[in-house]
C-alpha cells in the first residue's frame, strides 16, 4: 500500500518538478509565468504528434523547441511591448487552449480526444532494487529520472555559475544589473525559452509517458500547481521539488483513500488542505527559529 | 471584394437560419453542445439519429454549431426560434434554464432538451434510465471478475467504478452498476472512486492502477476524457474496463469488456418522427430505457469470446427482468442515494 502510494506520488510528481523549476528559473529572472500551464499543454500535443510512428526522444525535443518558443514569445510580449507579465500568461494559456482545439479539430477532425496509432512511450528504467526500494523507484520513466536530476543541476547552475548569478541579479534589478552591463532582456527571453521547453517536457510526459494518448484536459491544472509550488519554494530549488512531492503524495494518498469508506468529496480536498497545513507549520517553524535567534543577540 | 468579419458572420448566420417557413412540417434545427461535432461521442451519434430522422420523414433540418454555446445560450435559442423553425432539439446540458425562459416567448414552437426535465408546455424533455444499462453491465462484470481461465481476471470477487463527479447524475449511474453485480453476488466489492475531473486521463489512469492493485480486475468509468484513462489502464495491466456513453469497446480491443451505450440518436430519432406525425410529446418527459433501445450494452466485438454463453444468458435474463417489470432498479434522481454509497 504504501510503496504503491509512493511510486504513484512520483508519477503524478514528475510533471510538477519540471513545471515548477521552469517557473523558477524564469521567476529568478524576474518574470512570473503564469503560462506554464498552456505550454504544457502544447508540449503535450507536440509530443504525441511527433511520437506517432516516430521516436520518443525526437518527440522530446520537438515538445521541448515547441513550448519553448512558445515561452520565448510570450516573455517577448513581456520584455519588449512592456505588457502585464499575469494578462500575457493568461493570454497565452487560453491562445494555445483555443489552437489546440482549433488544430484537432481541423487536422484529426476531433474534439478534444486525440489517439494516434504507434505512439513512441518514454520508456521505463527497471531497477535492480531491494524490496520496497525497488517498488517505489524502479519502473519510472526517464522523464521522471530527468526531472529529479535537473533539481540539483538548477541548484547548481543558479547559485555557482556566472549564469546564475547574472539571471539572479536581472531578477533582483533589471536596473543595476543593465547598469553593469548585462542585458535583462535578453537573460528574460532566454529563461522564458527554458521554462517553456521544461513545461513542454512536462505535457509530453504527461501524454507519451503517462497516457499514451492527448485530450485537451490532460494538464489538469498542473501549470498552475506548479505556479504554487514554485512560489511556496521560494525560488529554492529543493524546496520547490519538495512542495511538488507533497503535492504528489498527497494526491496519490487521496486517490488510495477513495472507496475505503471516506466521503469523496472532503479526500478530494486533501492534497490541498495537506499543503496549506506543512507549509503553515514550516512557516511557523522559521519564525520560531527566527525569534530565537533575536532572542539569543538580544 | 471584401466584407467586414462581422457583416460575414451576420450574413452566414442569416443564411444559417433562412429556412423556408411553411406552416405544415416546418424544418426541425439540432443544437450542438459545447463538444462540438466530432466529438465522437454525444454530439456525433445524435447527429447520426438526427439525418436518419430526416431522410425518413423528409422534414428538412440544419445543425447550429457555436463555439460560444453556453455564453450565448439565450441569443443562439431566440435567433434558432425566429428563424422559422417548428422544431428545435437541444443537446446542450447548460440550456435548460434558457430554453425554459425562451420557449414561453415563442409558443407554436417546440422544443427538446435531453438529460434533464425543464418543464413547459411546449416543451419535451427526454431522460434515459442510465441505471438499467449500468445493472447489466454490473451483472456482466460480477460473473466475469471470479471466471477461472480468462486472462486477466484474479479469483476475487472485487469491481471497481469511476465517475468524474459525485452528483446524482453520475451516482444514477455507479448504483446501477453495484445493484446489478451485487444481484449476481450479494458480497461483491465494488469500489468507488471520483476523480472530480472529466478530462485527466492521468488521474483516470492513476485511479485505476489503485482500484488494479487491490484486487479489482474490472473498472467501469463514467467520466468522459479521465475515463479514456481508465481503458489505457486497463489495457497497459492487461485487465479490463467497462466504457461508457458511445461503444467504446474498439478503443483497447479485448479489454474493454463491454459499453453502457447511451442512444442519443435513438432519442433524437424518435422526437423528429413524432414530431412529423403530428405527435410531439409537449411539456411531457421521455424517459428511454432499455425497453425503448435508449440505452444497452455494446455487442462486445473484441471480447464476446472470452464471455461463456451462461454468464451471458444471466445478463440476457436480467435485460428480461428488467423488461417485465420483475427487475426495478434503484434510480437515484426520484429515490436518492442509497445507504451504501451516501
Amino acid at each position: 500500500m504504501i510503496t504503491e502510494i509512493l511510486f504513484s506520488a512520483l508519477v503524478m510528481t514528475t510533471p510538477l518538478v519540471l513545471a515548477s523549476l521552469g517557473g523558477l528559473i524564469h521567476r529568478s529572472s524576474g518574470i512570473v509565468n503564469v503560462g506554464l500551464d498552456g505550454m504544457m499543454l502544447l508540449g503535450a500535443l507536440v509530443a504525441l504528434i511527433l511520437a506517432s510512428g516516430g521516436n520518443w526522444a525526437v518527440a522530446l525535443v520537438g515538445a521541448a523547441l515547441s513550448a519553448g518558443v512558445a515561452g520565448w514569445l510570450m516573455s517577448l510580449g513581456i520584455t519588449r511591448l512592456s505588457a502585464n507579465e499575469i494578462i500575457v500568461g493568461l493570454g497565452l494559456n487560453i491562445a494555445i487552449a483555443g489552437a489546440v482545439r482549433f488544430y484537432l479539430k481541423a487536422a484529426y477532425g476531433s474534439s478534444g480526444n486525440l489517439r494516434l496509432p504507434d505512439v513512441s512511450r518514454l520508456p521505463k528504467i527497471d531497477l535492480p532494487l531491494p524490496g520496497p526500494f525497488g517498488a517505489v523507484l524502479s519502473g519510472h520513466s526517464v522523464l521522471t529520472w530527468i526531472a529529479w536530476a535537473l533539481v540539483p543541476l538548477t541548484a547548481w547552475v543558479l547559485t555557482r555559475t556566472a549564469l546564475g548569478l547574472r539571471l539572479r541579479a536581472c531578477g533582483t534589478s533589471a536596473v543595476s544589473s543593465a547598469a553593469i552591463g548585462l542585458h535583462p532582456k535578453r537573460m528574460r527571453e532566454g529563461a522564458g525559452f527554458v521554462a517553456g521547453a521544461l513545461s513542454g517536457l512536462a505535457g509530453a510526459y504527461l501524454s507519451i509517458g503517462v497516457v499514451g494518448l492527448f485530450n485537451e484536459g490532460i494538464t489538469g491544472g498542473r501549470g498552475f500547481i506548479a505556479l504554487a509550488a514554485f512560489y511556496f519554494g521560494a525560488n529554492r530549488p529543493w524546496a520547490t521539488a519538495a512542495c511538488a512531492l507533497l503535492f504528489g503524495i498527497f494526491d496519490a494518498v487521496q486517490i488510495r483513500l477513495q472507496g475505503r469508506g471516506f466521503p469523496a468529496e472532503l479526500i478530494q480536498t486533501l492534497p490541498y488542505i495537506m499543503v496549506c497545513v506543512v507549509l503553515l507549520l514550516l512557516g511557523l517553524a522559521a519564525r520560531r527559529r527566527a525569534e530565537g535567534k533575536a532572542a539569543s543577540h538580544g | 471584394m471584401f466584407c467586414k468579419p462581422a457583416f460575414a458572420a451576420s450574413t452566414a448566420l442569416a443564411l444559417l437560419f433562412a429556412a423556408p417557413a411553411f406552416a405544415e412540417g416546418r424544418p426541425a434545427a439540432l443544437i450542438i453542445s459545447q463538444s462540438g461535432l466530432g466529438d465522437q461521442s454525444y454530439n456525433d451519434l445524435a447527429y447520426a439519429g438526427f439525418e436518419r430522422a430526416l431522410a425518413s420523414t423528409g422534414i428538412e433540418g440544419r445543425t447550429v454549431e457555436s463555439k460560444e454555446v453556453v455564453a450565448q445560450a439565450d441569443e443562439i435559442l431566440r435567433r434558432a426560434s425566429d428563424a422559422g423553425f417548428g422544431l428545435i432539439l437541444d443537446l446542450e446540458f447548460a440550456h435548460g434554464e434558457p430554453i425554459a425562459a425562451v420557449a414561453k416567448d415563442y409558443p407554436d414552437i417546440n422544443y427538446v432538451i435531453l438529460n434533464q426535465v425543464v418543464p413547459g408546455d411546449n416543451i419535451a424533455s427526454v431522460v434515459f434510465r442510465e441505471e438499467e444499462g449500468s445493472y447489466l453491465a454490473g451483472v456482466l462484470a460480477a460473473q466475469m471478475t471470479t471466471l477461472p481461465g480468462v486472462e486477466g481476471i484474479n479469483e476475487q470477487p472485487i469491481l471497481g467504478v469511476i465517475g468524474g463527479t459525485k452528483s446524482a447524475g453520475i451516482d444514477k449511474f455507479i448504483v446501477g452498476f453495484i445493484e446489478g453485480a451485487m444481484s449476481v453476488n450479494p458480497d461483491i466489492d465494488v469500489k468507488v472512486g471520483y476523480s472530480n475531473n472529466f478530462a485527466d486521463p492521468a488521474v483516470g489512469m492513476q485511479m485505476a492502477n489503485a482500484m488494479y492493485d487491490d484486487g479489482a480486475d474490472i473498472v467501469y468509468h463514467i467520466a468522459g476524457g479521465t475515463g479514456i484513462g481508465v481503458i489505457e489502464a486497463a489495457k497497459e495491466r492487461g485487465a479490463f474496463a467497462i466504457g461508457v456513453d458511445t461503444d467504446q469497446d474498439g478503443l483497447a480491443p479485448g479489454h474493454v469488456l463491454t459499453s453502457m451505450v447511451k442512444r442519443g440518436d435513438v432519442a433524437v430519432e424518435r422526437i423528429v418522427a413524432d414530431y412529423a406525425g403530428d405527435k410531439f410529446p409537449k411539456g411531457q418527459t421521455i424517459s428511454l430505457g432499455l425497453a425503448e433501445d435508449g440505452v444497452g450494452l455494446s455487442p462486445m466485438e473484441h471480447t464476446k469470446d472470452i464471455i461463456p454463453a451462461d454468464v451471458m444468458a444471466k445478463v440476457d435474463a436480467a435485460r428480461a427482468g428488467i423488461l417485465d417489470g420483475s427487475i426495478k432498479v434503484w434510480d437515484v434522481l426520484s429515490q436518492g442515494a442509497p445507504d451504501y454509497l451516501k
